[in-house]
């Protein structure tokens, strides 16, 4: 009886598996360069593009393309890499047009694996496209990727802690070190960063001229030992040790909270916080919404909260690793001339204004307006332009999914030496850069 | 069954005699399990034989978006091999499960003798206990310990803080691969003790009072009882479960992977499954994953070997 029963069990699961394989076919022969109707598909990560952004997007989509669809996917940023390279190869399931976190970019556009823009280059924004996550997105002189829309993180400081003992906002990357460190006590960060937290820390780097790696030839170098970049290293280890009491294995910590007064109104844990600037929502006094849920105040109280650039080592702005999207369309697209029309909506004056209007910086420097006037976006706007990314190496992903630079920043957090450190860590970033 | 048994044989003579049979071979059985053998096939077999193809070819990023793959024999186990961090990760590797084995199989036993010694009542509320634990799913589990052995806001800090020890207030646990390998064991022993304690107290209430008694009246104590009569008679169970258990404890991956997600040194924790996730997905070099993956196979296979061969001499015993 139960042999009877596994084989039926058996029979089953091998028709159900057969009847699975037979669907996949039959949809490959499309039209090629013809822009027949057709449902497209886009992957947007995370919640970062709101609703009303989408819903522009489908419907005018589907308003300039009579009979075409486009479906919206939301995929997670934390495994966004490992999907693309299963899902883009394969034209049966390859979205057609993709969001990539800026310095994913290279992992992709360096084999192939999106399609060449550069004839749309100059119709969907040309020179007035951000430079940075342009060349990012670029191999071989063409351009693969474009930039979606940028961030930036800037420093939230506590006022009311910082006017206490009677300082202001710094205006050299020294006289901030000073200020935090003289801001710490046992039970307050002066600067809350956990010592992983190198996306943070190599704004000290950049601030001080010095670069991660180089490239020539074709070759990517770490350049951990150049002097500028030692330099930088020792800075941001010093505000580290002196500032603050986050642990060295700490990183992306939630810091928001820190700024906030604890529970009761016990003193918030920092006084200062680096932090994209979508983490104002997260900072202020509690007050309750529209649909009676307990929120944080946006900063509505100027003289406790307030912002600033960090300053770079002479005056001026530090550049600061900017985050943000570029956006492409893989190279197995069944329905490119779809993908490019799709292309051509999000490039439009009409959302890159909707994009900043949303606090999202437009990848369009010609609507950065459209972020408003206040001191946060005049900031935002002006660290972004300062702002700089990570190495265009085709290894960057497999360095940044090793954790490489979280151990090397734990490691001078942690008092090791520098110049050392810098050494050993060249010797071990420096082939997986060229992908080995 | 003891119904079956119960029931007298039927008269031999009542039989008749039996038809002789055509002699050869018959196609029935074999044709009934040609789906079930086509289905394993199908769902372990051709992974496993993309595995080894894999591990035999130069494969990266490039020949996954459709460049010919290269065979390169056994290159990528030589490069493996000759790589200090994967024998680094292998010996971190078998001593935290060979320690995470023993440790849960020994609080399992003892759970399920104090199972056997408390009072029904209690008993029902262990068992309801441990099934809770063992239900419950692993990435809330290790999120909810995560939050407990939080430096600023952990409980466990907290309570030693109150305790006297005011040297842990925001006492980084993680940050440490010994103390990061100490909380990962809290977790997975938790999380593997319900099983062993249940199927252990299904063994114990097996051995028959009868012996237990006879051992009893002949002088024996608790503790002569216990090494020299209950556990050799629940030895076959002890012996698959610690089995299980070595496997499991081996193949760790995501909870050592959602610790080092709240902040940890991730090259000195990483275990071999973190090392495979991190070279083939992190890394995209799918070649060397895929040789360290068929490794860690043969590793399994030796680890377990001589449970293995004991538990089929018990069963052809």
């Amino acid at each position: 009886m139960k042999i009877v029963r596994m084989a039926a069990v058996g029979v089953a699961a091998a028709l159900v598996l057969t009847a699975c394989s037979s669907g996949d076919d039959g949809s490959a022969t499309g039209g090629e360069e013809t822009a027949e109707a057709a449902e497209i598909t886009l992957w947007l990560n995370g919640a970062d593009t709101p609703d009303e952004l989408r819903e522009y997007l489908t419907t005018t989509f589907e308003e300039e393309n009579p009979g075409s669809t486009l479906v919206i996917e939301e995929q997670d940023w934390a495994d966004v890499v490992t999907k693309l390279t299963t899902a883009l190869p394969d034209a049966a399931n390859t979205p057609d047009v993709v969001e990539i976190g800026n310095t994913q970019s290279p992992t992709f556009t360096t084999i192939g694996a999106f399609r060449d823009l550069t004839p749309l280059y100059e119709e969907l924004g040309g020179d007035d496209l951000l430079p940075s996550f342009v060349e990012v997105g670029k191999a071989e002189g063409k351009n693969f990727a474009l930039p979606y829309y940028f961030g930036s993180r800037y420093m939230f400081y506590r006022k009311d802690l910082w006017s206490a003992a009677g300082m202001e906002p710094p205006t050299t990357l020294a006289e901030f070190a000073d200020a935090v460190t003289a801001l710490r006590t046992d039970g307050q960060s002066g600067f809350a960063i956990g010592g992983q937290d190198w996306r943070n820390g190599i704004s000290w780097v950049f601030a001080n001229g010095g670069e991660l790696a180089t490239e020539s030839g074709g070759e990517w170098t770490s350049t951990l030992s150049d002097p500028k970049t030692i330099e930088g290293l020792e800075q941001w280890q010093a505000v580290y040790q002196g500032a603050s009491n986050v642990p060295a294995t700490e990183r992306d910590v939630a810091y928001w909270d820190f700024l906030n007064d604890g529970a009761d109104g016990a003193a918030p844990a920092a006084a200062t916080i680096m932090a994209p600037g979508w983490a104002r929502w997260s900072i202020g006094d509690l007050t309750t919404n529209d649909e009676g849920e307990e929120v944080r105040d946006g900063m509505a109280d100027t003289e406790k909260f307030g912002i600033f650039a960090l300053p770079g080592a002479d005056g001026g702005l530090a550049p600061v690793f900017a985050g943000g999207s570029n956006i492409a369309i893989s190279a197995t697209s069944e329905h490119p001339e779809l993908s490019e029309n799709l292309l051509r909506i999000i490039f439009s004056p009409e959302y890159q204004q909707m994009l900043g209007e949303n606090g999202l910086g437009p990848g369009n420097s010609q609507y950065v307006d459209a972020l408003g006037e206040d001191e946060f976006a005049t900031t935002m706007i002006e660290t972004a332009a300062a702002s700089k990314l990570t190495p265009a190496a085709p290894g960057w992903a497999a360095v940044e999914a090793a954790f490489v630079y979280e151990e090397l920043f734990q490691a001078i957090a942690e008092g090791g030496d520098v110049t050392e450190l810098a050494a050993q860590y060249d010797e071990r970033i420096t082939p997986m850069l060229n992908g080995r | 069954m003891t119904s079956t048994a119960a029931r007298p044989a039927p008269a031999p003579a009542a039989r008749p005699a039996p038809r002789p049979r055509r002699r050869g071979p018959r196609l029935t059985p074999y044709a009934l399990l040609v789906p079930a053998v086509a289905v394993l096939a199908a769902g372990l077999g051709y992974p496993l034989f993309w595995q080894v193809v894999t591990s035999l070819q130069e494969f990266g990023l490039a020949q996954q978006f459709g460049q010919p793959p290269t065979f390169v024999g056994l290159d990528n186990y030589a490069r493996i091999f000759t790589d200090d961090r994967l024998w680094a990760v292998v010996v971190r590797s078998i001593v935290f499960c060979l320690v995470n084995a023993f440790l849960t199989v020994g609080t399992g036993v003892l759970l399920a003798l104090l199972m056997k010694a408390v009072h029904p009542v209690v008993r029902v509320v262990l068992q309801v206990g441990l099934l809770l634990a063992w239900a419950m799913p692993m990435v809330a589990a290790v999120t909810v310990w995560k939050w407990l052995f939080d430096w600023r806001t952990g409980v466990v800090n907290w309570l030693l803080v109150q305790l006297g020890f005011d040297s842990y207030a925001g006492h980084a646990w993680l940050a440490q691969p010994l103390s990061f390998f100490f909380v990962a064991t809290v977790i997975i022993v938790w999380m593997s003790v319900p099983f062993v304690a249940l199927s252990v107290y299904a063994a114990l209430t097996q051995v028959s009072d009868e012996v237990l008694e006879a051992a009893r009246i002949d002088g024996a104590g608790p503790s002569r009882i216990l090494w020299h009569i209950t556990l050799p008679l629940v030895r076959p169970v002890l012996s698959i479960v610690l089995l299980l258990q070595i496997i499991w404890d081996l193949r760790v991956f995501a909870q050592i992977k959602l610790l080092q997600d709240g902040g940890a040194p991730v090259s000195e924790t990483n275990l071999l499954g973190n090392f495979i996730y991190e070279t083939g997905i992190g890394r995209q070099d799918f070649a060397g994953a895929a040789a360290v993956s068929i490794f860690v196979l043969a590793l399994t296979v030796l680890l377990s070997w001589p449970y293995v061969r004991s538990l089929l001499k018990e069963d052809a015993r």
